[in-house]
Order: C-alpha cells, then structure tokens, then sequence
C-alpha cells in the first residue's frame, strides 16, 4: 500500500538530512509503529508516505514513495492523495478548522461523494466510536490537549481511508484515552485498514502491530516483527522507558526529615470555577520541602489547574493557597516566581530569545540575579545542554528543548519546581534523562512537583503520589508515610 | 474570558437567520454608515445594532470588546483633531502659555465633528461585522460564500483568518503567563505593552506559522478545497429571512430617499 524507496531528504535552507536512505513497506491492512528519539525525522517520514514531502515541501528529495503502487509523483495534487490517506498531524489545535466539533467532523464528511443519509449515520458512529457525543457542540478550541487529539483524530478517520498515517495519536491522551485509540485502531485494521503511525507507547500497541521501526539520526536503526526488534537492549531501553533505579539517589530520608517543618505549600479548602464550570472542589493539601510529589489523573481531572494556582496563575474561587508563608492572593506571578518555577506542557510556548544562553538569562535578568554566567552554565550543565549554548532554541529536538525549558527555571533557583507532563513526546532514554535530572534537582533540596498521566513513572520516581478525579484529590500516597 | 470573533452557541433571532440575510444586513448597515455624514443619525445606528446585540443574546460578547473600540474611536479623534483642524477654534491641546509648542495645535469644531463621524462608523463597521460572525456557524458561511460564487481557495483563506484570531488569542494569554511565571515584569498600561513586544510576539508569530502550515496541509487532506460536496444541514431561507431583507431593503431606500432630498 505504501512502498518507501531509498528516500532522503534535506529541508530548504539546511544541510542535514532528515532523512537518509530509508526503505520501507507497509503491506495492506498491516500496522507498522515508527519510534525513535525527538528529532530523528519520524514526522518527515509521516509527510514523505502521504506524499506531501513531494507536493508541498522543498528541499532536497531523493527516492521514491508509492501509495497504492502509484507514484506519488502520478497523484495530479495532494486532494487526489487525499482520496487515499488519511493522516493526523502531531500539532491537534493546528487541525480545528471549524467551531464545533460537530461540524469538523461534519464538514470532513461532506466532501466524500456519500449520501446525506450515510453522512448522518457515519458522523453518529464517528461520534460514537471516539467518545465525542458529549463535546458535539463544544468549541474545539476550549478543548484539552487530549480531546482536541480526539477531534483530529475522529474527523480523518471519518474521511473512510484505507490507509491512516498517525502522528503521535495519543501524546496528550491518559491511560484510559490511549486504551481506547488503541480500542478504535485495532477495529480499523480488522476491518483492513493500513496504519502507520508514530508513537511512544509501545506497551499499549503491542498487540496490533505488525512491524515496528527504530528511527535514529534520519535513519532506521531496526525494523522487523516487534519481538525480535525488542530483543536489542537499547533498543528496548529507547522504546520502553526504564525508570528503575532513579528512585536509588537516597533522597527518602531528607524528605521525611522535612516534613517536620512547616510545609512550603498549604492549598486550604481551595475551589475554583471556569466560568460555571466547576474545576476544582474544596481541596486542602500540604507538601513540604524537598518532596517529589507527582500528579496523577486523567485528562480534565484538574491537576494544571491545581498547580496554576501555585504561582497565581489563578486565584481562588474560594479557599486560599499559602507558599512558604505567603499567600498567593497577595502576591504578584512575578513576585511568585522567585520561590515557584513551572515548566509548561509546551516548552514552545516560552522561546523567543536568539541563542540558548540568552534564553536562560531571560529568567535571571527578571529576578536580578547576579553572577549571570556561571548560573547559565550551570544550568545547561545540569541537563546535558552546555554544547548548545549559542544555538537558537527551537533548532533544538524536542527532548532538548524540553531540558532547556527545565534549565530556564532551575536558574531562576526557585525553592519549588513544578512541570506538567515533562516527558510527553520523549522516548525511553530521554524520558529517563529528564526523570534523573529532576531526581538530582530534589537531591539538591528542591520540591518537586509533576504532572503526569503515566502512573508507571510516577511510582517509579515519585516519593509521593496524589491521584485527582473531577477536581477532587482521591488519594494521597504519602499519608502512610511518618 | 470571550474569544474574540468566535462562533458563540446561543439561540437568539440573530442566530436563526440565514447568512444571506446576514451578509444583505452587513451591506445595508456598511453603505448607509459609508455614506452618511450624519452623527445623530450614526449614533442611532450605533444604538440599533447594540439593541439587535442584546435582543439575540450576544451583547455579553459585544460588550466586552467596547473598552477596546472605545480606546480606537478616542485615538481616532485625537489623530483627526491633530490633522485636520477645520472651523471655529476652540481651544489648543497644548495650553498657548506653554513655550514654544503652545498654540500650535488647535482643536477645533469641524477637527472634532469628522473624527466623530470617523469614530461612529468604526463602531458600528466593528459590532455590526461581530454579530454577524459570532452568531453565523463557519460552515454555513462556507456554504452560503460557495453557493454566490466565490472561489473555494478565497473562502477558506476567510474563514481560516478568522479562525486563527481566537487561536492566538488564547495562544497570546498562554504565551504571556509562561513569561510571567519566569518573573517577568513588563508593568502596566501603553509602556508595559512595548516592552512586553519581543517575549510574547516572537513565539505567537513562530508558533502561528508553524500551525498555519499544518492547517493548510490539514484543510488540502480533508479535501475540503474539492469542489463536489453533499450538501448536509444546510439553512434555507424561510419567512423570517425574507422579512427581514426586505425590511432592510426599505431602510436602505427611505435611507437614499432622505438623502436625495438632503433632509439627512
């Protein structure tokens, strides 16, 4: 269905290959999984199978791709590509065209030459299928990350392709969201689909794929039946994160000895409402210094909003929120920044400065801290980056522009850190880098707080997990400890 | 917080219309506001669309962009007032005591009167156009600008303009409390804008472009730039619609009318 020969390919106005030599086939109604570390072209070679490296980009092409033993070269434009594939991109907002997400699965649907009829029964299944029928008449746009992927997801596949190309389908979905992509695919590929799709999720596609391909450097370090792949250990390492043993660095017994002290974040009765909606319910929490808290829940349970009210981000609804003392209604964000750095799920959204060391300073500049330099260097230090100190930052991959967001906020020094969702889109080996950092970070008396969906990280590394339901803390792990 | 020119969910009159009657309301209200120089009879229109804002339930959102249009129409007449000094001298924006600048801009009667028309049809350009698209469903305006004839590339290039303004909206507000929460600072009003240009400015653009790609890749594999189309939910005109236009039709002609024998 899809047949990749010796591909290469280099972006206009660069001169590394994002691709070199690649080969690969996806036979009909097989599903093959691309992994790989970020920026190891695994998006390229999504745009290279649906023919728009050749349609829509510049650059320096090499190879040939084939859909459906065509060339893609044959197709007249990408809408008669359009016909065949059907592909989400990694970025969901970038996909809402429309204002309800009704109508952009509707208006998708429209444009298949089927019958009003099949159209109405299609969008009901659709809607149906990806759990949607509640967020029929919501705006796309208000959406979470998760359910934004859902829309995405649920408006290709409501195009009725036989080959779907998916780019991390699931990066911002939770245990059960992922379960259910993975539910939703393994019907499509019964029914004959071809899927190739990207992802980091091995475990939960395990059972559906056929081949899994490695991708490293441009260039498919393995490819094969997924079992025989696995069997190299890094491999293995790269595609399974391995969180065993980040735990070891002794930190447990600073942690209770902290806890004695007065806590360096006291949440009284704290709710909060978006608009009428209720996002957070009568929470009362305490963490003391030098804890790794961790902050389970599904997608839309409140942990983001919980801990935006931690540099006042948000003010309470009711209820109050003290840091080390202070309580957050009386205090600025800037003020806040001093004692609480969050990194945010999107690194992207803090980058404007022209080279990496400029962009840690940013934070410096702000707090008027002196010794400038060595702060920097330390910071890059920390987290493996002091070697692209005079790059531009969004040159960086995806797991480096995740440790340079971190470096922003270690050399700011503040007493708490916070990072929500810190290894989404990583691979294993990147994932365990940053984990090992943050671990280090709280060796060296930092609290640390996370956000996660990944409870299996989060019991690896966590000292302390707190679980959230529809804005309610469930459970508290930590409650057992002295 | 309202997105601004976001589709709003509601089920005010203003929403059940057609979009035709719609775009028919936008020409009417656009050319007798073009064409009048009038200030009572601009500040009444003003008044009409606020009315047809609050009767089909969208003067929440009409509202809540004023201190915006407000702060426009002021810098509108200050500008006007600097130059385009016309008629009777009522005075100097700078004092004629003060050395050297005093005296040398007058504000006058006529400066005023045409920065106020200016003013007055900014405003209603802005609410009427705000109503018009909050209350119509992309899709359908999709449908109806495809249905007069307006090439598919050209529409879609509108509807995705649209689009992209709630997006970086929201993407704006992200951007700028992920620089606060590094300590930055920027302070209030005009200055702390300036400031805050380049850390909030360079990533929306960036960002914005990179979306704008993926969009456009998105809008081409969707097959929505094809031309044949199932024709699904789509509005028909019913009596309210025809009443309306035709109630337009009749202001727009006493409207000529008034002007012709120069009562207005």
């Amino acid at each position: 269905m899809i047949g990749i020969q010796e591909i290469s390919y280099t972006y206009p106005h660069t001169v590394q290959e994002a691709l070199h030599h690649i080969s690969l086939f996806v036979p009909k109604g097989q599903c093959v999984m691309v992994t790989g570390p970020s920026g190891a072209g695994k998006t390229t070679l999504c745009l290279a199978a649906a023919g728009i490296l050749y349609h829509e980009y510049g650059g320096k092409k090499e190879g040939r791709v084939s859909v459906e033993e065509k060339d893609v070269a044959g197709y007249a434009s990408l809408a008669e590509l359009a016909k065949k594939i059907g592909i989400v991109f990694d970025d969901p907002e970038a996909q809402m065209v429309f204002t309800t997400v009704e109508e952009e699965i509707l208006s998708a649907l429209e444009h298949r030459g089927l019958d009003a009829a099949v159209i109405e029964e299609r969008l009901d299944a659709i809607m149906k299928a990806t759990y949607l029928e509640e967020l029929r008449n919501r705006s796309p746009h208000n959406l979470s990350g998760g359910q934004k992927q859902r829309v995405a997801l649920a408006a290709t596949l409501a195009l009725g392709n036989e080959i779907l190309i998916l780019d991390e389908p699931t990066s911002e979905l939770d245990e059960r969201a992922t379960q259910r992509i993975t539910g939703i695919l393994k019907t499509l590929k019964k029914q004959g689909k071809t899927i190739l799709f990207v992802e980091h999720k091995y475990q939960h596609f395990r059972d559906m794929i056929d081949m899994l391909v490695v991708l490293e450097n441009g260039r498919i370090s393995a490819a094969g039946d997924p079992d025989t792949v696995m069997r190299d250990e890094r491999i293995h390492r790269m595609v399974i994160p391995d969180f065993t043993g980040i735990r070891d660095v002794d930190t447990e017994s600073g942690t209770v000895a902290r806890r004695q002290e007065p806590p360096v974040i006291s949440v009284h009765d704290l709710s909060y409402l978006y608009g009428d909606i209720p996002a957070l319910n009568d929470i009362s929490l305490e963490i003391h210094s030098g804890e790794f808290v961790a902050i389970v829940g599904e997608n839309g349970s409140g942990k983001t909003t919980l801990v935006r009210h931690f540099n006042n981000l948000l003010v309470p609804t009711s209820g109050d929120v003290v840091i080390r003392g202070m309580n957050t209604r009386h205090c600025s964000v800037a003020q806040l920044a001093r004692y609480v750095g969050l990194v945010f799920q999107n690194p992207d959204h803090m980058f404007f400065a022209d080279t990496v060391k400029e962009e840690v300073a940013f934070g410096l500049r702000n707090l008027k801290r002196t010794g400038e330099e060595k702060i920097i260097d330390e910071s890059l230090d920390n987290v493996g980056l002091l070697h692209t100190k005079h790059l531009y930052p969004r040159w960086l991959s995806r797991g480096e522009r995740q440790r340079l967001a971190i470096a922003c906020v270690i050399a700011m020094q503040p007493e708490i850190i916070i990072l929500d969702e810190p290894t989404t889109g990583l691979d294993g080996n990147e994932a365990r880098l940053v984990m090992r950092i943050l671990k280090d970070l709280q060796k060296k008396g930092h609290t640390l707080i996370i956000i996660t969906h990944n409870r299996e990280m989060a019991r690896s590394c966590a000292d302390r997990i707190i679980l959230m339901e529809k804005g309610t803390v469930v459970s508290d792990t930590s409650e057992g400890v002295p | 917080m309202a997105e601004i020119l976001a589709y709003v969910y509601k089920d005010g009159f203003f929403h059940l219309l057609h979009p035709v009657t719609k775009i028919v309301f936008i020409v009417v209200v656009s050319l007798m506001c073009i064409i009048s120089t009038n200030p009572v009879f601009l500040f009444a229109l003003v008044f009409v669309i606020l009315l047809i804002a609050y009767l089909g339930k969208l003067y929440t959102e009409v509202i809540e962009q004023s201190r915006l249009i407000i702060m426009m129409s002021i810098v509108f007449i200050i500008i006007t007032v600097i130059t385009m000094p016309n008629g009777i001298i009522i005075g100097y924006l700078i004092p004629i005591g003060f050395p050297v600048l005093g005296g040398t801009v007058p504000v006058t009667w006529g400066a005023i009167e045409i920065g106020v028309i200016l003013s007055l049809r900014f405003m209603i350009l802005i609410y009427a156009f705000q109503i018009f698209i909050i209350s119509t469903k992309p899709r359908d305006l999709v449908h109806t600008l495809e249905k007069m004839r307006m090439p598919i590339d050209y529409v879609l290039m509108f509807i995705i303009a649209l689009r992209f303004i709630p997006t970086l909206q929201i993407e704006g507000i992200r951007i700028h409390e992920a620089q606060l929460a590094r300590g930055y600072n920027p302070g209030p009003g005009f200055m702390g804008r300036i400031r805050s240009v380049a850390p909030i400015i360079v990533p929306l653009v960036s960002n914005a472009l990179l979306r704008a790609n993926v969009l456009g890749l998105t809008i081409d594999m969707r097959g929505y730039r094809t031309i044949t189309r199932t024709h699904v939910r789509e509005m028909e005109l019913v009596f309210s619609d025809y009443a309306v236009m035709g109630s337009l039709v009749c202001i727009a002609c006493g409207f000529f009318v008034l002007l012709v024998l120069q009562i207005m």
